[in-house]
């Protein structure tokens, strides 16, 4: 292909354009879409803040081809919440104080729920390894590990996912 | 393979936000994607986790790219009596939760297993990282104490290689332009295998300075038979039969060891860059290398 219609499942919505081939998954969300929750930083695959759920697993959109996510699910931060509600584990990033400058926020929250779909009771070591492949220069980890704690026990009591 | 430009002609690692244009194919089998092959200029993609990358670095710039995602045959981790395979699609995060890595091939779990980012394990392959021919592949060294064989098909055509006989220089390796590795086959382990991963890097995130995995084979308390491999000390990942031939018929002990991690510190010739000094190097090869035969011989009891 050079040139193609493609549709993209986005947050459960559907979506059709026409895109290149060189077009980038980051680039789809904001741009096309105009979900800009998803952020762009290193571009090289170093800091996972590009971070989104295809078919449920974590991806790096920046390092992503669009054309990839052809007719799969995918998550941004933005449909995360139900509606004004946010997820138990955005809400456990706002109780524990997880979120400063708040660029890493959409990744870190992505590869938890990825985690803990994976793993509903993690350890904390287990949490550092899931969230490895996100880095943050603001909280030195600890209030982010703490939060992803707290959410997996909120939600093993059936706070919702 | 595509030919690599320097876009600047300078030589120059520019990040670019966007990617030069290419055309796209998703051939559904193998024996198309390799009809595909032979169209100038292009590149296999399986996860494209260093492709896109080179891409935008512009470091790589192909007419077409041929994404093999839509291969199913590709996608498979199976395990028999004889060993283990794993197709050009199965990811690294795959390999690393296979109960069947984790219970017979711990050297090759432990070494995905400290690949530190989730995402890049998820989207990458292992044959991906082994095609790109990094020297400091991580997945590389636990293959060569294994013996892995890699399948590479062209039309009309398949071969079994050896993974020793798979690299050729950094970036390269012997795989034609229109060929593709499709799967890698790792033999079933006997008893009183004893193996270790063991890694420097800047940091656990990082990719390594020095890598080194190990397997020794114990019998009757002597040591039958021993495989050293080193990463990140030459243009391809490496076997030290200097150090190896040291054990082999020898009973295990701590001055063993020693020797043993200081032939191969003198066997390597590293060089000195970003990551690290060719003189660091030689030091963390003895020590990772008599820390692994220590970790492997007591494995080798368990």
């Amino acid at each position: 292909m050079k040139k193609e219609r493609a549709n993209f499942i986005v947050n459960g919505r559907s979506y059709e354009f026409i895109i290149e081939p060189q077009m980038l998954l980051i680039d789809l969300l904001r741009e096309k879409i105009g979900l800009t929750g998803t952020k762009y930083a290193c571009g090289t695959g170093d800091c996972g803040a590009c971070t989104v759920l295809v078919d449920g697993k974590p991806v790096l959109s920046c390092l992503a081809l669009a054309v990839t996510a052809r007719d799969k699910s995918i998550l941004t931060i933005e449909g995360v919440a139900e509606g004004a509600t946010l997820h138990p584990i955005q809400q456990a990033f706002v109780d524990n104080g997880a979120v400063q400058c708040g660029f890493c926020t959409p990744g870190m929250v992505l590869s938890a729920k990825a985690l803990l779909e994976e793993n509903p009771k993690p350890t904390r070591d287990q949490i550092k390894g899931g969230l490895a492949g996100n880095l943050c220069r603001c909280t030195a980890y600890v209030k982010i590990i703490d939060a992803v704690e707290a959410a997996a026990e909120r939600m093993g009591k059936g706070g919702g996912s | 393979m595509g030919a690599l430009k320097n876009y600047d002609g300078k030589g120059n690692n520019t990040m670019h936000r966007v990617l030069l244009p290419f055309e796209f194919f998703e051939p559904k089998t193998v024996d198309e994607a390799l009809r595909l092959l032979h169209t100038a200029n292009s590149k296999l993609m399986a996860g494209g986790v260093d492709l896109v990358l080179k891409m935008r670095l512009r470091q790589i710039l192909p007419d077409a790219v041929i994404g093999l995602q839509k291969i199913p045959e590709l996608d498979y981790i199976e395990s028999n009596p004889a060993g283990l395979r794993f197709g050009a699609l199965a990811s690294i995060r795959q390999i690393e939760l296979s109960p069947l890595v984790q219970k017979n091939w711990t050297v090759l779990f432990e070494a995905v297993h400290q690949i530190a980012s989730v995402q890049t394990k998820t989207m990458g392959t292992a044959v991906g990282n082994l095609c790109v021919a990094t020297p400091t592949s991580d997945i590389a060294p636990p293959l060569f104490v294994l013996g892995a064989k890699v399948k590479i098909v062209g039309l009309n055509y398949e071969k079994l290689v050896p993974i020793e006989n798979f690299f050729v220089a950094v970036g390269k390796t012997i795989l034609e332009p229109n060929e593709i590795v499709t799967e890698i086959f790792v033999p079933g382990m006997p008893a009183g295998i004893g193996s270790a991963f063991l890694k420097a890097g800047k940091t656990a995130g990082d990719i390594a300075k020095v890598n080194a995995a190990v397997m020794v084979l114990v019998a009757d308390k002597i040591c039958k038979d021993a495989r050293i491999a080193l990463g990140s000390v030459g243009p391809t990942p490496i076997r030290v039969p200097e150090a190896e031939g040291l054990l082999k018929g020898q009973k295990l002990d701590e001055t063993m060891f020693a020797e043993a991690a200081v032939a191969a510190a003198d066997a390597v010739k590293p060089i000195s860059d970003i990551r690290s000094t060719a003189k660091y190097r030689k030091e963390m090869v003895r020590v990772l290398v008599k820390d692994a035969l220590a970790k492997a011989a007591v494995n080798a009891k368990a």
